[in-house]
C-alpha cells in the first residue's frame, strides 16, 4: 500500500467518523443552539461569584433544556445583548423581546408583550388606574418571580392511565407531518396547553413565595397569609397530597376563560372573587356544580389567630384545655397507681 | 339467692370503703385484699360484657384505628411522614373513601350501641330487675371512689375502695365517648356535606370553620385520651400487661375484679353458686372461717 493511498483511506474514515459524530450531535445538541453555545455551556461546573457576592450558575442543562417551551428559541433570541463569543456579562432577559418564532395565525413575531399589558391592569400591576407608582411599588412581581423555565407536561388521551405523549397519538400525526421533530414539539405544545403547567401543589408555593411573606404581607395590608390559609383547608390538604383535581389560586382569583396574568383585586367589581361574583366560583360544573351560590361564604383563608377569627381561636383554645385539663388529671391518676403497685409500701403522710 | 338490687345494695352499705371485711351470705367474711391469693385464668373467670358489647368495642376499636390513621395523616398533611401514610392507604381519593366508611361503620356501631343500652335499660326495668350501681351512670359515689384511690395510691390508706362494676375511671371514659363521638360525628357530618350545609347554617363562614376545628381537635382529644389514658389502664399496667381479654370473652378475670369491681363480685357470688364455692376454699386455705 503506497503513501498516497493510506492516506486516501485515512481520510475516509476520518470524515466517516466525523459525518457519524456530528449525526449524533445533532440528535442531542440543544435544537436551536445555532450560535453553539452549548460548547461552553454544557459544562455543570460553568459559574462565577457575581459583584453582589451571590453564586451564579451558567450551565444549561440540554436535556431538561430540551423539554422546556422555549426549546425552540435560539439564544440569541433573548440574549440579545450577545453578539460575539466570549462574550461579557450578559444584561438580564428582557420577556417582552420579539424572538424569531414566528407565530403562526398572524405569522408575527412572537413575544410576551400582551402578557405586559394584562400585568399593567391586574392586582399585580406596579402602576394603579391613573398610571401612578402603587406604594411599594417594588414589591410586585416581575416574570421571572412567578416563572422559570416551564417544561411541557403533555396528555395521554388514548388510555387515560398516564401522563405523556401518546404514541398511538403520534402514529395519526405521521399521516400527515413527516418530521418526528415537529410532531413532538407541536404536541408537546398543544397538549401541555390544555391542562395547567403546573398542579395545584406548585401554583400555591409559587404564590406563597409573596403572599406567605410576613413582611409583605403586613406591608400591603393583607388580611391573611394565603397560601398557609388555603392548606389549612381540605382543598389545601389534597394539594399536598399532589392531588391534580382541586382547585388552587389560580381556579378561584382568575375569571374562567382569561389569562392568569388578568387577575383583579377582590374589591374590583369585575373579579371573581368580589362580594358579588364569588358565588359562581365554587358551583362551576367543573367543581360543585349544585352548590348554592351560599357555599362561596365558608372561609377558604382562615387562619384562626385572635386578631382575624377571635371567636374560633377562643374555641380552639377551649379544646386545648379541655384536653390538658382532660389528659392531665386522668395522667396523674395512672402515674399514681403505677407508683403503688411499684412501691406498694411507699405513703405521703400517715396511713390510716 | 336473691339477686335483688336492694340485697346489693344492702351489701355496698355494711362494706364501706374502709371496712377491711365485707360478710356475704352463704360465703363469710371476705377480706378486702383477698384477690392477692386468687387464681384467675387470663381469657377471663366471671361475665362482665354481652356479646353485643364485645362486637360493639371490636367494631368501634377497628374504626376508630382507622380513623384516627387516616385523620391524622390528613390534619398534618404537611409532616414528612404524611405522603408515606396516604401512599399506604392508596393515595388521598382511597383515603377519603375509607375514612368514610370507617366513620359509616362507627355511626352503626354508636347507635347499635344506643338500642343495646336503652332496650336492655327498658327490659330490666319491666323485669324489676335494673339496679343504677350496675350502670355507667356517675353518681356521688363515683366521686368519694376517686378520692380513696388517690388516698390509696398515696399510701394513706391501706385497701382500695369498694367499686361497682364500673368504676369512676370507666365511667369518665364512658361520658368523653358519649361527648366525642356527638362531636366527631356531627361535625364529621356538616364536612361530609358541605353544599347542603351551606344552606342550613346560618353563618355558614362561622359555622363551617367550628366544624373544621372541632373534628379535628375534638380527634386529637381522643387519641391522645384513647393513648395515654385508655390504653395505659388495659394493657400497661401490672397485672394488666400486655393486655385484658375482656374486649374479646366478654369476661374479666377473678383476680381484677376484686381488686377493682368488689361490690360486682359479690353481686356474682350471689349469682353463682360454683363462685361461691371458689371463695369459701380460698378462704380456709388463707384460714379465715367461712359460713
Amino acid at each position: 500500500m503506497n503513501l498516497t493511498r493510506a492516506k486516501k483511506i485515512c481520510f475516509i474514515f476520518s470524515l466517516s467518523f466525523l459525518i457519524l459524530i456530528s449525526d449524533s450531535v445533532q440528535k442531542t445538541s440543544f435544537a436551536a443552539d445555532i450560535g453553539n453555545c452549548l460548547l461552553c455551556h454544557k459544562y455543570p461546573g460553568l459559574s462565577r461569584v457575581d459583584e453582589e457576592g451571590r453564586m451564579r450558575l451558567f450551565f444549561i442543562n440540554e436535556s431538561i433544556y430540551n423539554n422546556g417551551v422555549h426549546a425552540k428559541v435560539k439564544c440569541e433570541g433573548c440574549h440579545t445583548d450577545i453578539t460575539e463569543i466570549p462574550h461579557k456579562a450578559a444584561k438580564k432577559v428582557d420577556c417582552l423581546v420579539e424572538c424569531h418564532i414566528i407565530e403562526p395565525t398572524t405569522e408575527t413575531k412572537f413575544s410576551h408583550k400582551d402578557v405586559a399589558t394584562f400585568i399593567k391592569t391586574s392586582v399585580h400591576g406596579k402602576v394603579d388606574k391613573i398610571g401612578n407608582d402603587k406604594k411599594f411599588s417594588e414589591d410586585y412581581p416581575s416574570c421571572k418571580d412567578c416563572h422559570d423555565e416551564p417544561l411541557y407536561r403533555p396528555l395521554s388521551f388514548f388510555k387515560k392511565v398516564r401522563p405523556g405523549i401518546s404514541e398511538a397519538s403520534l402514529g395519526r400525526c405521521r399521516v400527515c407531518h413527516k418530521k418526528d421533530d415537529f410532531i413532538y414539539q407541536f404536541y408537546n405544545h398543544v397538549t401541555t396547553r390544555l391542562h395547567k403547567s403546573r398542579n395545584p401543589l406548585n401554583i400555591a408555593e409559587m404564590c406563597g413565595r409573596c403572599h406567605d411573606d410576613s413582611s409583605l404581607v403586613t406591608r400591603h395590608g393583607l388580611s391573611t397569609k394565603a397560601v398557609f390559609s388555603y392548606g389549612e383547608t381540605f382543598h389545601g390538604k389534597a394539594a399536598t397530597f399532589l392531588d391534580e383535581r382541586v382547585p388552587d389560586c389560580l381556579d378561584c382569583h382568575v375569571n374562567k376563560g382569561e389569562s392568569v396574568h388578568q387577575m383583579l383585586s377582590h374589591k374590583d367589581p369585575l373579579s371573581s372573587i368580589h362580594e358579588t361574583n364569588k358565588g359562581k366560583v365554587c358551583a362551576t360544573i367543573d367543581c360543585h356544580p349544585s352548590a348554592s351560590p351560599k357555599l362561596a361564604n365558608y372561609g377558604v383563608h382562615s387562619e384562626f389567630n385572635l386578631t382575624q377569627s377571635p371567636a374560633q381561636y377562643f374555641f380552639t383554645f377551649f379544646f386545648i384545655v379541655l384536653t390538658g385539663g382532660t389528659l392531665l388529671p386522668l395522667m396523674g391518676i395512672i402515674f399514681l397507681d403505677l407508683v403503688r403497685r411499684f412501691f406498694p409500701h411507699a405513703t405521703i403522710g400517715r396511713r390510716k | 339467692m336473691s339477686t335483688s338490687s336492694e340485697n346489693i345494695a344492702a351489701s355496698s352499705k355494711e362494706a364501706g370503703a374502709d371496712e377491711y371485711y365485707t360478710y356475704v351470705e352463704g360465703v363469710g367474711n371476705i377480706p378486702r385484699d383477698i384477690y392477692k391469693y386468687v387464681k384467675s385464668d387470663p381469657l377471663g373467670d366471671l361475665p362482665r360484657y354481652s356479646y353485643h358489647i364485645v362486637i360493639q368495642h371490636f367494631l368501634t376499636f377497628i374504626t376508630f384505628l382507622i380513623l384516627a390513621a387516616t385523620g391524622l395523616t390528613l390534619h398534618f398533611a404537611s409532616l414528612w411522614w404524611a405522603p408515606l401514610v396516604m401512599k399506604l392507604f392508596g393515595g388521598p381519593d382511597t383515603a377519603r373513601l375509607i375514612h368514610r366508611i370507617a366513620a359509616a361503620l362507627m355511626v352503626i356501631a354508636s347507635v347499635y350501641h344506643l338500642i343495646t343500652i336503652i332496650g336492655g335499660t327498658l327490659h330490666k326495668i319491666m323485669t324489676k330487675k335494673f339496679n343504677i350501681n350496675r350502670t355507667q351512670i356517675p353518681l356521688i359515689k363515683d366521686a368519694h371512689d376517686m378520692v380513696h384511690d388517690i388516698k390509696y395510691f398515696l399510701g394513706k390508706e391501706e385497701q382500695r375502695p369498694k367499686m361497682y362494676k364500673f368504676m369512676y375511671k370507666q365511667k369518665l371514659h364512658y361520658v368523653a365517648i358519649l361527648w366525642g363521638t356527638f362531636v366527631l360525628v356531627s361535625a364529621g357530618t356538616s364536612l361530609l356535606f358541605p353544599e347542603t350545609m351551606a344552606t342550613i347554617w346560618p353563618n355558614p363562614r362561622f359555622g363551617q370553620d367550628l366544624a373544621r376545628l372541632m373534628h379535628a381537635d375534638e380527634a386529637i382529644m381522643a387519641i391522645t385520651v384513647i393513648v395515654f389514658w385508655h390504653w395505659s389502664n388495659v394493657h400497661l399496667v401490672p397485672g394488666r400487661f400486655p393486655l385484658q381479654w375482656s374486649f374479646l370473652t366478654g369476661r374479666i378475670t377473678r383476680e381484677h375484679q376484686i381488686e377493682e369491681h368488689f361490690l360486682e363480685y359479690v353481686y356474682n357470688l350471689k349469682e353463682f353458686p360454683e363462685e361461691r364455692e371458689y371463695m369459701k376454699k380460698i378462704l380456709r386455705e388463707n384460714g379465715y372461717d367461712t359460713n
